[in-house]
């Protein structure tokens, strides 16, 4: 039987000078295979998928040599529309993978761009709605789904199209714990189907038992291959060694009862004490907590299942929440929602939203004296962006942008720090980095970090709040 | 969210069909901001009529609060032009008249427009737009704003957010940059994911030279005709007025 997927010395450079390029890059993917790609950020592992899919060069366009076979089309003569009955591809964002605003039509778009019959749709669409048991998510707005929710329409939408081979670029950034466990179900059903799966991840403990061979890629060349089973069985050490993260923590924090945990040893220096922290979206609770003490100066992890009411409470905490109406003080010094706004950041999972000025340095000093550049340098240097500082926010990666709004809160005199999901697509190195910078940030600032990242709690955080039902008492 | 441009399609109400939607925009941009016929009373009491339906269709989608704001502000406005304008002069004439161009000429449309956003499912649109025979070419870049505005808004909403934790805001320190900072980070995330969109409809098929199937049925109900009758109506006075039957 001839191969699956063919690449034979393909060599690539991105254009447009993104991170990424691939350097003679061999590899054959038999039928009916599920392959895991994995490597640190900018390995070229989002490449490979892309290659597969078509999007290079027909989509992304730079340097390609070399040559790219898929079920024995030429990837490089073919159009991406052509692909599509054949390839199938999930993307990382939930947010911008869907054409239609309402679920049903989601599903059948791919499909209805193929030009099938309407009955042959209809019965498509039946038969994949019952194989993935989303009965329950027919008919509804794309806009009202959880990112789980959203990442199964969109495998659904691959699936009815019945392709050969399916390929997923990092599926898993937004999604908790129990969200990857339903994904998981339908790779596995698509490997019982016999279909050819290839994932590019980082997060990799969910993967096991699950892909029978692993590629680990390093500067855009496969630099190791492996097979499944020998590859899970590695420790967290040597996979740290490597690169990647570790398949699974210590720990898993989800596990602990509702309420305050303290989890490494702390010396209390006062607290945050909140009070009547309660809050409904209509009828709906979303958030009951009558009293919680924080303790100041600490780094208090935030976790609990999608839908707890984390978000809620972290916006009642930083006065973002309109009609909200709890109280907060901080050493007997009672706080309004306004004063609260004055003393906290919150550094969002999509950190575009918060950069504006045109340099790094403009942008730390945007909340603080125009006499304070000195001081910008050295919290930019402690940050070790400073060699960025004339570079524009929007043009560095991920990581360092998230070091910049963190900076420009530092600068800010902003005395409590909310990260959303502060490590979601980064890779092992970035993570400890990130790790490590908020446990150094020292005494003055208490850090509270929304993350479902149980390898990030395990390295830096003092403490831990798990919240379920919009409350903390132990049920 | 609850923005004025989110497509809510779970609970809209009343079903029209896009194109019946389509049609009353047309005519409340004729008649209501064009003004055409203004000078027949006839038409000028349908245009009053039509220019209430936006309203009418925003309750039956359950969206009682912006229904009463536009209903209640174009009955106000309405009734002090007819009773006040005669009578008044001046700053209090220039002011009225500002009021009655925004209210009673330009929201009636545009609240329309912000109703079919909502309330259409891209299959919906995509499919009567294929019946009236517009090409795809056409079709599909229009059919991206369905998904386009309530994304932007979104992005919209958490900026906005950002900002007020950097207390960049009207009347602030950076009162002058107000708008540059707000439009930099709406651009760089609208172009991501206006890139990242296509790229995930392209691998979907979107495009190909095959004839599309669409899985959508639209067609028009009672409730169109009520529509339709009620809006051609309009165009049915105007011509009797231009010929003299009605005055």
């Amino acid at each position: 039987m001839k191969d699956a997927v063919l690449l034979r010395d393909v060599t690539f450079q991105y254009a447009n000078g993104d991170s990424g390029a691939l350097n003679e890059v061999s590899m054959t993917v038999q039928h009916g295979e599920c392959v895991l790609l994995c490597g640190a950020s900018g390995c070229g592992k989002t490449t490979v998928t892309r290659l597969l899919n078509g999007l290079i060069p027909h989509y992304y366009g730079g340097a390609l040599s070399g040559e790219i076979t898929v079920f024995g089309r030429q990837i490089r003569e073919t159009a991406i529309e052509d692909l599509a009955g054949t390839v199938g591809s999930v993307f990382q964002n939930p947010r911008s993978q869907f054409f239609c605003v309402d679920t049903t039509a989601e599903i059948a778009f791919g499909c209805e761009n193929m030009g099938l019959p309407e009955a042959e749709i209809k019965q498509r669409l039946s038969k994949t709605v019952s194989e993935m048991h989303i009965q329950n998510l027919l008919d509804r707005s794309i806009f009202n789904l959880s990112g789980g929710e959203k990442q199964k329409i969109a495998c659904a939408g691959v699936s009815a199209m019945l392709p050969e081979l399916i390929v997923l670029d990092e599926p898993t950034s937004n999604l908790d714990l129990d969200a990857i466990a339903e994904l998981r179900t339908v790779i596995a059903a698509w490997k019982a189907q016999g279909k050819t799966v290839i994932i590019a991840e980082h997060r990799l403990g969910w993967l096991s038992g699950l892909c029978d061979r692993v590629l680990f890629m390093e500067k855009g060349r496969i630099s190791a291959e492996y097979a499944g089973d020998a590859f899970f069985s590695f420790t967290a050490e040597k996979l740290n060694g490597m690169g990647l993260r570790a398949f699974r923590a210590s720990r898993n924090y989800l596990e602990s009862k509702p309420g305050l945990h303290c989890i490494r040893p702390f010396e209390s220096a006062g607290s945050i004490s909140l009070t009547d922290f309660k809050f409904s979206y209509g009828k709906h609770t979303a958030l009951n907590i009558r009293n919680l003490n924080l303790p100041a100066g600490s780094v208090t992890a935030i976790v609990g299942h999608n839908g707890a009411g984390k978000s809620t409470f972290t916006r009642c905490l930083c006065g973002l929440q309109k009609g909200f109406k709890g109280r907060v003080s901080i050493g007997g010094k009672m706080l309004r929602p306004k004063d609260m706004m004055q003393l906290s950041y919150m550094v969002m999972q999509d950190v575009n939203h918060q950069l504006f000025a045109e340099t790094v340095l403009e942008e730390v000093l945007l909340g603080a004296e125009e006499s304070e550049k000195d001081k910008a340098l050295s919290v930019l240097e402690k940050l070790d962006i400073a060699e960025y500082k004339d570079r524009h926010p929007m043009s560095l990666s991920g990581g360092q942008k998230q070091r910049t709004a963190i900076a420009s809160a530092l600068l800010a005199g902003k005395k409590l720090l909310v990260l959303d999901e502060p490590t979601s697509g980064l890779d092992f190195r970035s993570m400890k980095s990130a790790a490590a910078l908020l446990r150094s940030l020292g005494r003055d600032i208490t850090v509270l970090i929304v993350t479902h990242d149980n390898e990030l709690i395990d390295r830096c955080c003092t403490h831990m709040l798990h919240i379920e039902n919009g409350s903390i008492a132990p049920d | 969210m609850d923005g004025l441009f989110t497509a809510d399609i779970e609970n809209r109400g009343l079903v029209l069909d896009p194109r019946t939607k389509l049609f009353v925009i047309i005519t409340l941009v004729i008649f209501a901001l064009g003004g055409t016929g203004s000078d027949i009373a006839a038409v000028r009491y349908g245009t009053a009529a039509v220019s209430i339906l936006p309203a009418v269709l925003l309750l039956t989608a359950k969206q009682y609060g912006k229904a009463a704001v536009f209903g209640i502000l174009f009955v106000a406005v309405k009734a002090a032009q007819l009773l006040l304008l005669p009578y008044i002069t001046g700053a209090a004439l220039s002011i009225l008249g500002i009021c009655c161009m925004v209210f009673v000429r330009l929201m009636p449309g545009l609240i329309m427009g912000a109703y079919m956003l909502s309330s259409t499912t891209v299959s919906e649109f995509i499919a009567a737009m294929h019946r009236m025979h517009i090409p795809q070419q056409i079709t599909i870049p229009l059919s991206v704003m369905f998904r386009f505005f309530p994304t932007v808004l979104e992005e919209f909403t958490s900026i906005n957010t950002a900002m007020k934790m950097r207390d960049i805001r009207i009347g602030g320190k950076y009162a002058g940059r107000f708008i540059e900072y707000r439009l930099v980070p709406l651009m760089v995330c609208s172009v991501n994911i206006g890139s990242e969109l296509s790229a995930a409809a392209l691998t979907r098929g979107l495009g190909t030279k095959v004839r599309r199937t669409n899985i959508c049925r639209i067609g028009f109900h009672v409730q169109d005709i009520a529509v339709l009758i009620l809006t051609a109506g309009l165009y049915i006075l105007w011509i009797l007025g231009m010929i003299g039957v009605v005055i």
